[in-house]
């Protein structure tokens, strides 16, 4: 096998076919591979940016808060629904793509700089994450296990990047971030065969691989690597760390059951092939698409913040505004990654609150969460009159 | 309807075991586990789910909004992994410790064996550069690319998905949907394309007629006619492809 340019330069084709006027079409400036810059702005895009966004949550919506994990994948997920708030507008408006770029990195700049005030402010509470435990003889198993589940994770993260999964699907969804960072349209060419068409209203409602553009844009490299090979690498271990988040309100107390719980996942996940349609082989083999990021990561985090919801009326705790905050962003991250994410993360927040209504007789919990769902509501509704007008 | 329903939940299940170690895993929590909120969560929510999955009124209201193919999507709400393992760990700490080890062999032997190994799926295959696009669909776009405009060139079947992934300056006349059966796509065009033994006298017009720039023909084929009779010429031979050009029309800018 060859890279591009080594095809061209090892002989084995013919030159003749290349048109003089075209010589280096073949020297793309990413066909060698991910340097170790662009490795470094698309670590600190993934990881430093979203968990220093994640701080504005913090012990606000949990006594976990203080976690990296839940500060990296709420930040996250505040991040996704700002974009869905400025994607969409601006997809339906029929602005280049540029613009996008211009106005979210500006507003992801200014809720750094928010976040960063307050890490700078809550200076204690922000070295506290950074505890190391030293080593204790009676923990090995726990030791043990937490070893086995980060080697099964380091397998899983290096065959996403040396296998591929031919899905159909990426033709359209890969496709449209190619041609959004290519064309600086969006939803204006058909993915499959590149003729322009009257916007796509029903897919530009659920921007997702505009925002893998974005990434691969500020990255400096080709969409179809970026939703490749970078965002599995991220998006797989986002999906355990919610597993841990949840497996520690489940599992309280210190001990190995934790690192076994995770260990759990990731075996049920590995076999979890027994039909194409489990959220288990969208999370594996097709997580570059929003589908795969609705079922692995925005409804399981929707869970976990439910399940908090539930501890801490249980508990008597009063429920912040951030907490309210952050499942109305887990909504509005749901629809940025599938129309039908709307409909799912409310439906799953209508069921639980009703339950938690009728369980802890508390009908006034309600009202928040049917604010939370509101967003999501307004873009179902979007989607129903503005297909109608556009096929009109 | 209620058919298209316990297809779908049928298709979901694969072989079902792992379905029916979830609802084992539902009553042992019901049993065993005393926390309200986790009760809630995991044992009442996902059976009200399953509920509104199954119910006729629900699945009738929501093929109307949604589109079928997807109504099983409903079913990712369930926490299948999380209670399952949740509920293997909770088993794990009822049991003496001389046990445990046993146990967690056999409870992950018992996934294994319930499961199917997800890397074994034959969709997955390795990976031939960065973009994770076959090779030769690298080289055949880079090969016919312009710098400056889009060509427009009809592949074979089996790498359309790819080409506009990897590069969508290259145009198709169609693309992946001609591969999906179900969708009713067809033509002269991709009839002849897909031909074990391809004639040019037919070819050829139908791609002019497409406004095709290029034709990408596997050299495996059979391929009758001389290509300058009918205004073509061979660009090139990459990969196990021959690339045809459309000599009169000039792609230069």
């Amino acid at each position: 096998m060859y890279t591009a340019t080594e095809y061209l330069f090892s002989g084995k084709a013919d030159k003749s076919i290349f048109r003089e006027n075209a010589p280096l079409i073949y020297l793309r400036e990413d066909a060698e591979g991910l340097a170790v810059i662009q490795i470094f702005v698309a670590a600190l895009l993934l990881l430093a940016v979203p968990t220093v966004v994640g701080s504005l949550f913090g012990r606000n919506v949990d006594k976990g808060g203080r976690s990296l994990i839940f500060r990296w994948i709420s930040g996250q997920i505040l991040l996704w629904a700002c974009f869905q708030f400025i994607c969409v507008p601006m997809i339906l408006m029929e602005v280049d793509f540029i613009y996008v770029v211009y106005v979210y990195g500006g507003m992801t700049a200014v809720i750094l700089l928010a976040a960063g005030a307050l890490l700078v402010k809550n200076k204690k509470a922000s070295w506290a994450v950074a505890r190391i435990e030293g080593f204790d003889r009676k923990r090995l198993r726990e030791y043990i296990f937490w070893l086995i589940f980060w080697v099964l994770l380091a397998f899983q993260l290096i065959q996403a990047v040396r296998l591929v999964y031919s899905d159909g699907d990426d033709a359209f969804f890969v496709a449209i971030s190619s041609i959004t960072q290519d064309a600086n349209t969006m939803y204006n060419k058909l993915p499959y065969t590149g003729s322009a068409t009257q916007l796509d209203v029903r897919h530009g409602l659920a921007p997702f691989p505009i925002w893998i553009a974005y990434l691969a844009k500020l990255v400096g490299i080709h969409s179809a690597s970026m939703a490749h090979v970078v965002l599995p690498v991220v998006l797989i271990p986002m999906t355990y760390g919610i597993f841990y988040l949840l497996g520690r309100v489940l599992l309280p107390e210190k001990s190995e059951k934790l690192p076994l719980f995770m260990i759990f996942t990731e075996l049920l996940v590995l076999f979890g092939d027994y039909s194409l349609y489990t959220v288990e082989n969208f999370m594996i083999a097709r997580s570059r698409q929003g589908k795969a990021a609705l079922g692995s990561i925005i409804i399981p985090m929707t869970i976990y913040l439910l399940l908090i919801l539930l501890r801490q009326i249980q508990e008597g705790e009063k429920i912040s505004f951030k907490y309210y905050v952050l499942l109305a962003s887990a909504g509005m991250a749901g629809c940025l990654c599938s129309t039908m994410g709307a409909m799912l993360c409310c439906m799953l927040v209508g069921i639980v609150g009703l339950c938690a209504a009728a369980a802890y007789k508390r009908r006034n919990l309600l009202i928040p969460l049917a604010l939370c769902c509101l967003p999501n509501v307004c873009y179902v509704a979007l989607y129903f009159l503005l297909g109608r007008y556009y096929v009109e | 309807m209620w058919n298209n329903v316990e297809n779908l939940f049928r298709e979901y299940m694969g072989t079902g075991l792992i379905v029916i170690i979830f609802c084992i895993s539902l009553i042992y929590l019901w049993i065993k586990e005393n926390r309200k909120y986790v009760r809630i969560m995991f044992i009442y929510v996902p059976v009200i789910l399953l509920f509104l999955f199954f119910n006729p009124l629900f699945a009738v209201l929501l093929y109307d909004l949604a589109e079928n193919e997807i109504y099983y999507r409903i079913l990712w709400l369930l926490p299948i992994t999380v209670t399952v393992a949740f509920a293997a760990v909770t088993l794990y700490g009822k049991l003496p410790k001389k046990r445990r080890t046993i146990y967690v062999l056999a409870a992950a032997a018992g996934i294994v064996v319930s499961g199917s190994y997800i890397y074994k799926n034959p969709f997955f295959e390795k990976a031939e550069n960065l973009y994770h696009v076959p090779d030769c669909v690298v080289h055949i776009c880079d090969a016919i690319a312009v710098p400056g405009r889009e060509v427009q060139a009809v592949f074979p079947l089996d790498l359309v998905q790819y080409v506009r992934q990897y590069d969508p300056t290259i145009c198709m006349p169609y693309g992946r949907e001609m591969t999906v059966e179900r969708w009713y796509y067809w033509g002269d065009l991709p009839d002849e394309m897909e031909k074990e033994t391809v004639e040019l006298s037919r070819l050829a017009p139908l791609a002019k007629e497409a406004g095709c720039h290029y034709i990408i023909l596997s050299e495996e084929k059979e391929i009758i006619g001389e290509p300058a009779q009918f205004g073509w010429e061979i660009f090139g031979r990459i990969d196990g492809y021959i690339i045809y050009r459309d000599t009169t029309f000039s792609l230069e800018i």
